[in-house]
């Protein structure tokens, strides 16, 4: 039984993805307290999901996979920007095109390349291939975002909870929304070797709904997401790890998935 | 006191790496007893729409209490936004407290008809009301104090014993309390109150009216209010009709009295 949980971490592979979890997962959970309580989810799908073209576009050029996501998800939240500034066009349905449109781009791209098989590991995440230099970008963006959160929390925390206040003394409700994007943008790059394009989502999501239904305060509601985060994400390495045909990316979100069942099973009616 | 975690300090020592911004310029504009004044005003309510009034000229000394009154739709709403900043004047002037309305002004406090709050929100009441002090603060700063202000102002409008209660468990009456005892941490000079009795049942706004009219407080009042019991409390009228705003009944003895 003991070998069952220390055998995996006599491998240096392993050892990486265990790290690189812990590093992404307290990033994401205290980032997506925002994303959920904003009702940003459905924005965050579209960031991460535009990692695709990103990164095949980099590969294909020969560039840093890493500069290529970055690069798309910061596109696709000007996009969206863009696309929102006049009458007529919800955000919604922004989003929905942009999302849609960024996807085709990076499925025409990979069938272009021809090269389907390589891309698996990024469209659904795999702890091999973290290397020291992933850990070493998850690490210094995981850091970036964290003080970033810090030192602006009262500001993030008063233009979520009532903007028209954060406008009336100065805070810059429109700029925090703009920093917050950026952020969401590279946090899902960070996260992308471990869960896959298609489900980084779900990092930012499902511990923090699981946050909200168990925190009184902003704290503690990032407090119960790191908690359920990190749970999910290390027992979801286990499973991938025991289990060959389970990708990492579905081990964590699935095992992300059970303490939110089980938070809100006891969650008091509406 | 206890020590705190390491990961607190962690946190706090992020704020010594970056110096603070205040959110605006100070405002060290002089009012000289004049809290409002505006000549040949007009806003709309949205910036391509129809012109919400025109031409108006009125002023309003410091320390008086003034209700704008007028039937839905004349605009009471939109004049209450131009003068907190929130939108911006169609043509005229308007000097609030000595200068442009402008954003970021801690001396004026505006509190909305319907304040779109996001619900649900892990706030408690004592940090929404805490929030008042951030207008004096700035970028890149944790405001760990201003703990005495909160609680006066809790007790003002009491609202003690909710402090730790989470805000989306507040009835609308209670919220609209602890909206108005941020402003009172906010330490605003100008209050512009857009309806506040309409959540209310009777015993919140014998609470707020006891607040707002009580004969110490140094405040300065704009109200937006239908109910014309309210008219014999205020020392001044605006009415709004029409497109066109008059000035009912002027301060008694006072020296900047209108025609």
């Amino acid at each position: 039984m003991l070998e069952f949980f220390l055998e995996p971490l006599r491998e240096p592979f392993f050892q990486r993805a265990l790290l690189a979890v812990f590093l992404s997962g307290l990033t994401c959970a205290c980032l997506g307290a925002y994303v959920v309580l904003r009702r940003m989810a459905f924005l965050s799908t579209a960031l991460t999901h535009s990692i695709l073209p990103g990164v095949v576009g980099a590969i294909l050029l020969g560039l840093s996979p890493y500069v290529g996501a970055l690069a798309a998800a910061l596109l696709t939240a000007g996009g969206i920007a863009w696309l929102s500034a006049r009458r007529g066009t919800s955000e919604d349905s922004a989003i929905g095109v942009m999302l849609s449109v960024m996807f085709a781009a990076g499925i025409a791209l990979m069938s272009a390349a021809q090269a389907w098989r390589d891309f698996t590991g990024l469209l659904f995440g795999s702890v091999v291939s973290v290397g020291a230099t992933d850990l070493l970008i998850i690490g210094l963006t995981s850091a970036g975002i964290l003080f970033t959160l810090r030192v602006l929390h009262k500001e993030l925390e008063l233009a979520s909870f009532d903007e028209e206040y954060a406008e009336l003394i100065g805070a810059r409700p429109a700029w925090l929304r703009a920093v917050l994007l950026i952020l969401v943008a590279l946090g899902a790059v960070a996260c992308v070797r471990l869960v896959g394009a298609l489900l980084t989502t779900a990092l930012f999501v499902i511990p923090s709904a699981t946050g909200v239904l168990l925190g009184r305060t902003l704290p503690q509601v990032m407090g119960w997401g790191i908690a359920c985060a990190l749970f999910g994400g290390i027992s979801g390495l286990y499973l991938s790890y025991h289990f060959a045909g389970v990708p990492s990316g579905a081990g964590i979100v699935l095992c992300c998935a059970l303490p939110y069942l089980l938070a809100r099973l006891r969650a008091p009616r509406r | 006191m206890n020590p705190q975690p390491w990961w607190s300090q962690l946190g706090d020592a992020c704020f010594g790496l970056i110096p603070r911004v205040p959110y605006a310029r100070p405002d060290r504009s002089d009012c000289q007893g004049i809290a409002v004044v505006a000549q040949g005003l007009s806003a709309a309510a949205r910036t391509d729409g129809p012109t919400a009034f025109t031409d108006a000229a009125f002023s309003i000394p410091c320390g008086c209490r003034t209700a704008l009154i007028g039937p839905n739709g004349s605009g009471k709403s939109t004049l209450l936004r131009v003068l907190a900043g929130l939108l911006p004047a169609t043509s005229g002037t308007v000097q609030v407290l000595g200068a442009k309305p402008q954003l970021g002004r801690g001396r004026v406090a505006y509190l909305a008809q319907r304040p779109r709050l996001t619900d649900p929100f892990p706030l408690t009441l004592r940090r929404l009301v805490q929030m008042g002090t951030y207008a004096h603060h700035g970028w890149f700063e944790e405001c760990h104090h201003g703990d005495e202000a909160v609680d006066r102002a809790l007790h003002l409008l009491q609202l003690t014993d909710l402090a730790d209660r989470t805000v989306h468990t507040l009835s609308g009456g209670q919220l609209q309390r602890a909206l108005l005892a941020r402003a009172t941490v906010q330490g605003a000079e100008l209050l512009l109150l857009d309806e506040p009795y309409a959540a209310l049942d009777q015993a919140s706004r014998d609470i707020v009216e006891g607040f707002l009219f009580a004969p110490n407080a140094n405040l300065t009042i704009v109200m937006a209010t239908h109910d014309p019991a309210d008219s014999q409390r205020f020392d001044r009228i605006l009415e709004l009709r029409h497109g066109a705003l008059r000035t009912v009944h002027a301060c008694a003895g006072h020296p900047h009295r209108h025609a």
